[in-house]
């Protein structure tokens, strides 16, 4: 009871903080979403979201910039982790040059450095297609919606699957050894001891990874932002960079916070339900 | 007691010291040029006696920062706006203060270029002082032109002699091109359109700004020569990606011909490729049935919250006078002032490239000077785009984007 009061106590300025800086503001984009120009009280803003083309597509273009990110982030995540969990010698070379190195590239960096590669005029991924003959010629990938969302997703992978590795690896290393000792005794092979031992074993470290990459994805905004800026036509454009431009570019603030507030519920959402799922599995 | 009394004092110490400072917000290509601004600046500082804070922001954040802190209410006295479309956008939004009064009676606006008025004008009021501009011409390289068998100094003139030339130029198995056609969802692909649109004999809106006016037969021929530069004749890069800055940088490597460009380009040209020099220029863009160029440029706006109006209109009037524009052109060679009388009196009168560009200017439109601005020109993009992407015909892609034009200014 005494340490629940304790740490009740120390969370307490965090939680004070989230108020003021999360909720206030939440509070206030709430308003504004019901505001007009004028300040007087409307559904205009949410009318004009749900009538607008621009919004399905982006919801449509986020659904599947977050399918083929997360998928590919957690998937390379941890065949990574599996791998260099294996590696006994120069862990630390090799944990750094594959986990760290992308993940601390900054987002705009990382994007500017993309984009240059898939260029068409000077791009070092078309030179070496090309060298190696698997391209005849120089592949315009940014140029076609449908190519230029597959190159953000790429470069979407490269970006964050560092961060789901890094989680498995942690998570891989709490699995007791005697687990798979059992499982070799009773003749298991490494496929066999993959599923039935690591998978459910990691299963609390993946939900938690699936969570975060989901909601990070959703919210990621950058790397769309310096490779493709929403296009080629609306080819990539998502929620936030929909978002983003109606503020900050069509000055229309009112329809921005409503969107925002869509997006939020979303978010809110998807945490929601992977947070009550992950505290049933605990209890039970 | 003493304390207090301390405390106040040191307090409307601070508060008059900060009251007597002006801080402009500098943006665009003329941010890059700051020590020139110091020296500007210090001249104006020792006249009046008024503490000036410059602060220089680049052309890609500034539009984003400009815009938090009107909207925030936190504005400099004194800021930078640019020609297309900024001013009347933020003056329906309440945040600029009308300089009406000052510019009827300040001697030297009979100097300014007439067609810049519309730009800062928002419901018959002045909300700006242009202050530099330009127009929009064809930037063009000489070695290239030499290259292919063509005489440099005879551009082409006409839009057929304009794919004669880029498809002499154009060899696409090494990746050289003619033209460049902007085609990206940017700024840059409207102002290409606008070019041919104008060139055609057609217009974007109607006179009243009331209307979508580009759905005509010349609209229509403009569209198709502008993506067909791209489609059919295979004159330009991907044109999907690229717009003409990149088409610049293209050209000081030798692998784009012409594009559109202006007066800042050459500083920019010449950082990308030393060698340059000398091996480009520009001429007035190829056209159909009339002359044409959009204009654009910069100009000086007073935010309404500024507690020093009067002093921001002082150092406004300041940066735009003669003296000081002479000056900055003699040290320069550049951007294009506003003022007439500094452009014919200065060296600039005599420099080619120059006269070029003082022949055209009198041809350039102005983007629509109203709030709705960035909305259309987002749907001329997409309509470039959808017709580039063979998502749409030209005839269909035309109606689309005037429909949601006309929905966007509300006409039936």
């Amino acid at each position: 009871m005494r340490e629940q009061k304790i740490a009740l106590r120390m969370v307490m300025p965090y939680v004070l903080i989230i108020i003021a800086f999360v909720v206030l503001l939440l509070i206030s984009n709430i308003v504004m979403s019901f505001s007009t120009t004028d300040g007087n009280f409307t559904f205009q803003n949410y009318k004009a979201i749900f009538t607008d083309n621009v919004f399905y597509k982006s919801v449509f273009n986020t659904c599947i910039w977050v399918l083929g990110s997360v998928a590919g982030q957690i998937l390379l995540g941890l065949a990574v982790a599996l791998l260099l969990t294996q590696i006994k010698r120069g862990q630390v070379f090799f944990r750094s040059i594959i986990l760290i190195l992308p993940w601390a590239t900054l987002d705009i960096v990382a994007g500017v450095m993309w984009k240059w590669m898939y260029n068409d005029m000077y791009g070092v991924l078309n030179d070496i297609l090309v060298k190696i003959g698997l391209a005849k010629d120089y592949i315009p990938w940014l140029a076609t919606p449908k190519m230029a969302m597959i190159a953000v997703i790429v470069a979407n992978i490269w970006k964050g699957f560092c961060l789901s590795g890094m989680f498995f690896i942690a998570g891989i290393q709490t699995i007791p050894r005697e687990l798979y000792e059992a499982a070799e005794i009773d003749g298991a092979n490494a496929y066999g001891r993959f599923w039935n031992v690591t998978i459910p074993q990691l299963k609390p470290v993946l939900m938690t990874t699936l969570m975060f990459t989901i909601i990070w994805t959703i919210n990621y905004f950058p790397l769309i932002y310096v490779m493709t800026g929403g296009g080629p036509n609306y080819g990539t454009e998502t929620i936030v960079t929909y978002i983003y431009r109606l503020s900050l570019r069509f000055l229309e603030y009112n329809k921005a916070a409503a969107l925002s507030n869509i997006l939020f519920i979303i978010v809110f959402t998807i945490a929601y339900l992977f947070t009550k799922k992950m505290a049933r599995e605990v209890a039970a | 007691m003493k304390k207090v009394f301390l405390c106040i004092v040191l307090v409307s110490l601070v508060l008059l010291s900060f009251g007597k400072t002006l801080t402009i917000w500098i943006g665009g290509q003329v941010a890059e040029l700051d020590e020139t601004w110091n020296s500007i600046i210090k001249v104006f500082e020792q006249k009046y006696g008024i503490k000036v804070e410059v602060q220089l922001f680049g052309f890609d954040t500034y539009y984003d920062k400009l815009v938090t802190a009107l909207q925030a209410g936190k504005g400099p006295d004194l800021a930078f706006a640019d020609l297309g479309g900024w001013v009347p956008t933020f003056a329906e939004k309440g945040w600029l203060e009308p300089m009406e009064e000052q510019i009827k009676k300040w001697e030297g606006t009979p100097q300014i270029w007439p067609n810049l008025w519309p730009t800062v004008t928002y419901k018959g009021v002045r909300y700006g002082l242009p202050w530099y501009t330009d127009c929009r011409l064809l930037l063009y390289n000489k070695t290239m032109f030499e290259q292919a068998g063509l005489d440099p100094n005879n551009p082409p003139k006409t839009w057929d002699e304009l794919v004669a030339a880029a498809q002499k130029i154009t060899d696409t198995k090494n990746r050289i091109y003619g033209y460049g056609v902007s085609g990206t969802k940017t700024e840059h692909t409207t102002l290409g359109y606008m070019m041919f649109l104008y060139a055609a004999g057609g217009k974007l809106l109607t006179d009243d700004y009331s209307r979508a006016a580009f759905n005509t037969p010349e609209g229509l021929k403009a569209l198709k020569f502008y993506t067909d530069l791209a489609k059919r004749y295979g004159v330009s890069p991907n044109a999907v990606q690229y717009h003409e800055d990149d088409y610049r940088n293209m050209m000081a490597q030798n692998r784009v011909a012409m594009s559109i460009g202006g007066p800042w380009s050459f500083p920019l040209i010449e950082a990308a490729n030393p060698n340059i020099v000398g091996k480009y220029s520009v001429a007035l863009h190829p056209y159909d049935s009339q002359p044409a160029s959009v204009l654009g440029g910069w100009a000086l706006v007073i935010p309404k919250t500024s507690p020093n109006k009067e002093d921001a209109w002082k150092l406004a009037e300041y940066l735009t006078s003669f003296d000081v524009w002479m000056k900055w052109v003699e040290e320069k060679g550049g951007p294009m002032p506003t003022r007439m009388d500094v452009c014919t009196k200065s060296k600039l009168a005599n420099d080619p490239k120059w006269q070029v560009i003082f022949k055209t200017f009198p041809y350039a439109v102005a983007r629509p000077p109203i709030p709705q601005y960035p909305q259309i020109s987002e749907q001329i993009q997409i309509m470039v785009q959808k017709v580039l992407l063979n998502e749409l015909t030209p005839e269909e892609a035309i109606k689309v984007a005037a429909e949601n034009v006309n929905k966007i200014l509300g006409a039936k």
